[in-house]
């Protein structure tokens, strides 16, 4: 369950005071699979910012399974982001010189998990991502994007996260590939209850998830 | 994939890059490590030279040296009262006489034995003798032996064979004694008797004598032996070798019994003096000769080449230290600027680090672990390096730091050779010492890598790459998680 109060973020850029999130409130449930649709510049990366616990906002709650995240401490957040967040970015973002496999296995690493445990997990996230044998030991800059993009999404569910935030997951993807990976995280939301929230300006995209959501100039609306 | 394994390969994602940093990081850690070596082989050094010279100084009567010169013989008295001066640690007097063979006295002169001054002057090897022994020398005159044993015969009285050089009788050289009240030589370095027994018994009546290897050995003497001077039957109690042939041409007898034996009884040709610490020295030099008197004394440091040939390899060793210190610092920088350079290029990877839940701490270890793999390489190279420079380094270091001692100590050597033929006395070796040139008392300097100097070294080099390391480490914390959402 994941609930946004009345969350506000507001930088000082000169002596102007910009607010490209502002008042933003929501709720989704577990299992849910929503999108965020918005125009470049909406405020749409800020507010993702906010959930997933890379920023803080200026004012307002966000509340994951009745923790609220404005109040946690630093080394809080860290473990927060590590044991309850999984994220996939628009640039994939592996690290280049470790294999498929060892980008799987980073954030249990820093979770503490035991290193067998730790290798047999991530062999099984990439199969479930559909991600080939061979193709586990190969480093994740000799692989396509699409394959990257897998890799990410079984990096973001290997410490089995409650909310996985994806910034423009297919932005970098061709239409074909880009659905396979909407497919794989729809079926992982209704099949692992884990919320997915997808941040987009694909309107192709957004059409398959559950709940819509615009952001425009800062604010929030649902559409029906 | 642990955090270890992700640092080494991430020291190696830029080749180029980590291989150009190794070897810049070799060359800086060589030069440091070269430079320990040369200052712990030159602190050696010095220590060395401290402890073979000492902190010695050597009391003659004034205008006397060994057995040339004149002047009136040191007494007991100035040796009490030479010991009441500040910052000494011991005062030796030593009695040097020398003794002519018997044989060859009495062939030349037809005197007896026993009056020393009948002697004095005296051809065939009596020339400036205390008194007679049946030993015979165990070098031969030669040139330097006739020019100064010969010399007083032609106003000698009782010199019948002057002019006559074919039908005077073989004259040897006289036997230098040394009177020692304990087991040290004049100089006041320890005896090195290689056979028998030191000196134990040093009354005025003690029949026990230490006898040089070569003298030893022409006069077919073992311990137990027996030889006399003057009148006394002496024991051999020990054969010593004191390293050349002029020394190993002399006995040592307790001091009380040279006095007796050659009856100057309380007199002392010098005193050695050990001083506390050798930058007391020319302090006290300067308050012997005053409170014994600058007429009646002449008070020498051998030390003198030795103090600036510790002064210039001080200033080696300090120049090492800070050529080390200063080259650590550059490997330091060098590490800390590649380092910074690095977190500056994966500020987006930190980011997504970050957002994967890595720790600050996790990362901050990654990356110092990634600057010890630099080092660590750099280390090796560099040892190799410091291997074969460190001999070089220190030799022109040393060469270029005591090239002005050497042409100041030019001439005074010069002067030292005049010396040569006259030999002899309390204070010969100590004499020829303090004449050889500083460079000759450095010597080589040979390097070698001890433990110590190792674990210094890479201590050292571990503390310098971790300060450089943590800087751009603690940077990493600053890396917001939100960078990861940046653009390119």
């Amino acid at each position: 369950m994941l609930s946004v109060k009345d969350v506000v973020k507001s930088f000082n850029s000169g002596d102007r005071t910009i607010k490209p999130v502002n008042g933003v409130s929501f709720s989704l449930e577990q299992g849910t699979f929503a999108a965020i649709l918005g125009k470049s510049g909406s405020g749409k990366s800020t507010l993702l910012s906010l959930l997933g616990a890379l920023d803080k906002a200026t004012s307002g709650d966000v509340v994951v399974d009745d923790v609220n995240l404005s109040t946690l401490p630093d080394r809080k957040l860290t473990a927060y982001r590590r044991d309850d967040i999984g994220f996939v970015f628009q640039q994939y973002n592996l690290i280049p010189n470790l294999s498929a496999r060892e980008n799987v296995m980073l954030p249990m690493e820093f979770a503490g998990v035991s290193r067998s445990e730790r290798t047999k997990r991530a062999a099984e996230l990439l199969n479930q991502v559909e991600l080939t044998e061979e193709m586990h030991g190969r480093l994740a800059n000799r692989l396509s994007g699409g394959m990257q993009q897998r890799v990410a999404i079984a990096r973001a569910l290997a410490n089995n996260p409650k909310l996985i935030l994806a910034d423009e997951p297919t932005g970098n993807l061709d239409d074909e590939t880009g659905e396979l990976i909407i497919a794989l995280l729809r079926q992982l939301a209704h099949e692992k209850k884990t919320t997915i929230l997808v941040v987009t300006h694909d309107q192709a995209l957004a059409s398959q998830t559950d709940r819509q959501f615009r952001l425009a100039r800062g604010k929030i609306t649902e559409d029906h | 994939m642990g955090v270890v394994s992700r640092s080494v390969g991430n020291a190696f994602r830029n080749k180029v890059r980590s291989g150009a940093v190794v070897v810049i990081l070799a060359v800086a850690i060589g030069l440091a490590l070269a430079m320990l070596v040369a200052n712990q082989a030159v602190g050696a050094k010095v220590d060395s030279l401290k402890a073979s010279v000492g902190n010695n100084l050597t009391v003659n009567p004034a205008g006397s040296r060994g057995g040339l010169g004149g002047g009136n013989p040191l007494t007991t008295a100035d040796a009490t009262k030479a010991a009441t001066v500040a910052h000494l640690v011991s005062v030796n007097g030593t009695l040097s006489v020398r003794l002519s063979n018997a044989a060859a006295t009495s062939g030349s002169t037809g005197t007896g034995t026993g009056s020393s001054s009948g002697d004095r002057g005296g051809p065939g090897g009596g020339f400036g003798s205390s008194g007679t022994t049946s030993l015979k020398s165990a070098v031969d005159p030669g040139v330097l032996g006739q020019r100064n044993n010969s010399n007083g015969s032609s106003s000698d009285a009782t010199g019948g064979t002057t002019g006559s050089t074919t039908t005077r009788p073989a004259f040897t050289i006289p036997i230098q004694a040394t009177g020692v009240s304990t087991s040290t030589t004049a100089t006041g370095t320890a005896i090195n008797v290689t056979g028998g027994a030191q000196l134990t018994d040093f009354a005025a009546s003690s029949t026990q004598a230490l006898v040089g290897s070569t003298l030893a050995t022409k006069n077919s003497l073992k311990v137990g032996s027996t030889f006399t001077i003057q009148d006394r039957t002496m024991k051999v109690t020990g054969i010593f070798d004191a390293g050349d042939a002029f020394d190993n041409n002399g006995i040592y007898l307790p001091l009380a019994a040279t006095q007796t034996l050659t009856s100057q009884a309380g007199q002392l040709s010098s005193l050695n003096v050990v001083v506390d610490t050798i930058e007391n020295v020319s302090a006290t030099q300067a308050s012997l000769t005053t409170a014994l008197g600058a007429d009646k004394v002449d008070v020498t440091a051998g030390s003198t080449n030795l103090e600036s040939a510790i002064t210039s390899l001080g200033s080696v060793q300090s120049i090492s230290l800070i050529a080390f210190i200063a080259s650590l610092v550059t490997a330091g920088l060098i590490v800390l600027l590649i380092m910074i350079m690095v977190v500056r290029e994966r500020r987006r990877e930190i980011g997504v680090l970050k957002a994967i839940g890595a720790s600050n701490r996790t990362i901050g270890v990654q990356f110092v672990l990634e600057a010890m793999v630099l080092v660590v390489l750099g280390t090796v190279v560099g040892g190799v390096v410091a291997a074969f420079s460190s001999n070089p380094i220190v030799s022109a270091l040393v060469a270029g730091n005591t090239a002005s001692t050497s042409s100041a100590a030019g001439p005074v050597r010069g002067a030292g050779g005049g010396f040569g033929g006259g030999g002899g006395g309390g204070g010969f070796t100590r004499t020829r010492g303090a004449f050889a040139g500083a460079d000759q008392l450095i010597g080589t300097i040979s390097t070698s890598i001890g433990w110590q100097t190792l674990v210094l070294g890479v201590v050292g080099i571990l503390v310098i790459a971790a300060i450089g390391a943590l800087i751009p480490a603690l940077l990493t914390a600053k890396v917001r998680p939100i960078e990861v959402l940046r653009g390119e």
